[in-house]
């Protein structure tokens, strides 16, 4: 029953947004959050109104993001390891807004980040590159690690160079945080998250014949090279916006897709994009909670958070795939 | 205004095809008939499934061109191509956990617009390409759970849901075993003589593309050697330009058709 499973992940995502509402340094009962969210009044108004609720709509949208662009990298290249995150697109974003925050240059962050991203994505792709054919997908993903791997590498000696009043903002865009978020931000991730899932809407069809091979997807009438490049870019673009609002969140990318596959068993790929982007959503917002609420007083950055949990993961997906020998 | 007919059926004009520099199939021009089952043979490496890309649009020709009643398939939209004729390469891909509706469901692709829903008549197309293939009963099971021969016919199910009257097929046998490869030859005839489509098949087995095609391509390391009917390109010298091999040729005891015995 996939509709009951999908239901699931919908029910999980419900409750981390209660508790992350709720839990905090001043927890909140049930009457004082209902009072101060619906009624805009009691004790708790402020807290769940200016400090929680955007920095859960932003944990839910940059997750979202950054899930969905990690199931279309893994849909395309048919390689579970092929993520934004891994491939290196959210370390070159990252590095970006590091170098505009150290250089004083003041353009929109997003802006920034998907430029880094996009410049990441044309350096993976043109180290990548052999005379006269795609190049595989194993390549394709080490060179990225490689590309990712010096940009946080970069990133970190920019960081430590700042002044402390800027080292704070600086350590957002090294490991990925969701402190201080603001409605702004909510609208901005949310904004940009609704465009640019219309344009994979017109996509998904396409996507559903790439999965076919390329012959075949050719034969019944698909532009390849048109289609490949338009989900890339999307891809590579709701990356960016989700590395905007929170970081280069490690791992979240690479994980939602097979988990929430794995939970609704989505099989269309409309429906494998939509668990994607609700697992994502799901681990971000998780992650942010527990990183608030781990250990009382110490807020961990939610890219900590999710590195923790991500990293097993990892190891675990190679062992057994180095074990099947389907690397 | 009077307008000369267009020629019907699959044509090439001086096609130049390869890789590389090197030409695989050089100054090619043959006409596979329409509403004909026709079989490309040839050794391995004499370019038979460049041959099918390139008629298919999936190659792009060093030179010449290919021209389906009469238009040349570089010139023609990719989508509108695709209602006209289909293509089934060799290995496509199954995406993980498909089912056979599902499958074949994709194939009305060119049939539909970006945002158009999945119409009455998308579903009498699958519904007809399952039945034409006998899969209806099959269509909820999942691809991977099939039987080799099984596989195969959803694969064609998918590509007689695009309706199109050319369907080319690379190596459909293959990897299968005889009484499999006799059925999916068997249907492919079927489907010509009920419904009219033209088939075109790259095979190996020469002595199944005698028994099941009408018109035979046959073709040797230095490029096309015969076209025509089994009887007519399947001869002991024709044999041996292409493939190198003495043989006898008899008739088949069950069907007549010519039947290659190596000597």
């Amino acid at each position: 029953m996939s509709r009951l499973r999908a239901a699931l992940i919908a029910a999980l995502i419900a409750l981390v947004c209660v508790l992350s509402l709720m839990i905090g340094a001043v927890h909140i009962g049930p009457c004082d959050l209902w009072r101060g969210l619906i009624d805009n009044e009691g004790p708790a108004a402020f807290t769940v109104r200016v400090l929680r609720a955007p920095r859960l709509l932003c944990a839910l949208g940059a997750g979202a993001a950054l899930g969905l662009s990690g199931t279309i990298f893994q849909m395309l290249l048919r390689n579970p390891l092929a993520a934004p995150d891994v491939m290196g697109f959210n370390a070159g974003a990252g590095f970006a807004v590091i170098v505009a925050i150290s250089t004083g240059v003041n353009w929109p962050m997003p802006l920034v980040a998907a430029m880094g991203g996009g410049v990441a994505a044309v350096l993976v792709a043109a180290l990548s590159y052999r005379r006269g054919r795609m190049p595989d997908n194993l390549t394709l993903i080490l060179v990225g690690l490689g590309v990712g791997f010096s940009a946080s590498g970069l990133s970190t000696l920019l960081g430590l160079r700042l002044p402390d009043t800027l080292a704070a903002e600086a350590q957002r865009w090294i490991t990925g945080s969701l402190s201080a978020r603001s409605w702004t931000h909510v609208a901005q991730i949310w904004g940009l998250g609704a465009v640019l899932c219309a344009m994979l809407v017109v996509q998904v069809r396409g996507l559903g014949l790439l999965q076919l091979g390329p012959a075949l997807a050719a034969g019944l009438g698909l532009h390849l090279g048109r289609s490949r490049a338009g989900l890339l870019a999307t891809a590579v673009l709701l990356a960016a916006c989700g590395v905007a609002v929170a970081g280069p969140v490690p791992f979240v990318a690479l994980m939602a897709g097979p988990l929430g596959i794995a939970i609704t068993r989505a099989r269309g790929p409309a429906a494998r994009l939509l668990a994607g982007a609700g697992s994502g959503a799901l681990i971000t917002a998780a992650a942010d909670l527990l990183a608030r609420a781990l250990w009382l007083g110490v807020q961990l950055p939610v890219g900590v958070m999710t590195g923790l949990l991500g990293a097993p993961y990892l190891l675990w997906f190679l062992s057994r795939a180095a074990k099947e020998g389907t690397l | 205004m009077s307008k000369s007919p267009k020629p019907a059926g699959l044509q090439t004009h001086h096609l130049c095809l390869g890789y590389d520099g090197r030409d695989v199939i050089a100054d090619l021009s043959l006409e596979l008939p329409v509403g004909k089952v026709s079989a490309i043979l040839g050794p391995n490496g004499c370019g038979k499934s460049t041959l099918l890309h390139a008629l298919a649009r999936l190659e792009r020709p060093r030179a010449g061109r290919v021209l389906l009643e009469g238009d040349d398939i570089h010139a023609t939209d990719t989508r509108a191509l695709a209602r006209r004729l289909a293509i089934l390469p060799q290995a496509p891909l199954a995406p993980p956990g498909i089912s056979v509706g599902d499958l074949v469901r994709r194939g009305r692709a060119p049939w539909r617009g970006v945002l158009q829903r999945f119409s009455q008549a998308d579903a009498a197309a699958c519904a007809a390409a399952l039945e034409a293939v006998d899969m209806t009963a099959l269509r909820d099971r999942d691809l991977d759970a099939l039987s080799g021969g099984q596989r195969q016919r959803a694969w064609i199910a998918l590509t007689l849901a695009q309706t199109a009257p050319f369907l080319l097929l690379d190596e459909p046998t293959t990897w299968l075993d005889l009484p499999h490869q006799i059925e999916i030859l068997r249907l492919l005839q079927r489907l010509n003589r009920t419904q009219g489509v033209s088939v075109v098949s790259v095979l190996h087995d020469l002595n199944l593309a005698a028994r099941f095609c009408d018109h035979l391509v046959l073709f040797g390391p230095h490029g096309l050697v015969a076209t025509g009917t089994p009887r007519a390109v399947l001869s002991e010298d024709n044999l041996r330009t292409a493939f190198g091999l003495d043989a006898r040729v008899v008739a088949c005891p069950v069907s007549g058709a010519p039947m290659v015995c190596p000597i």
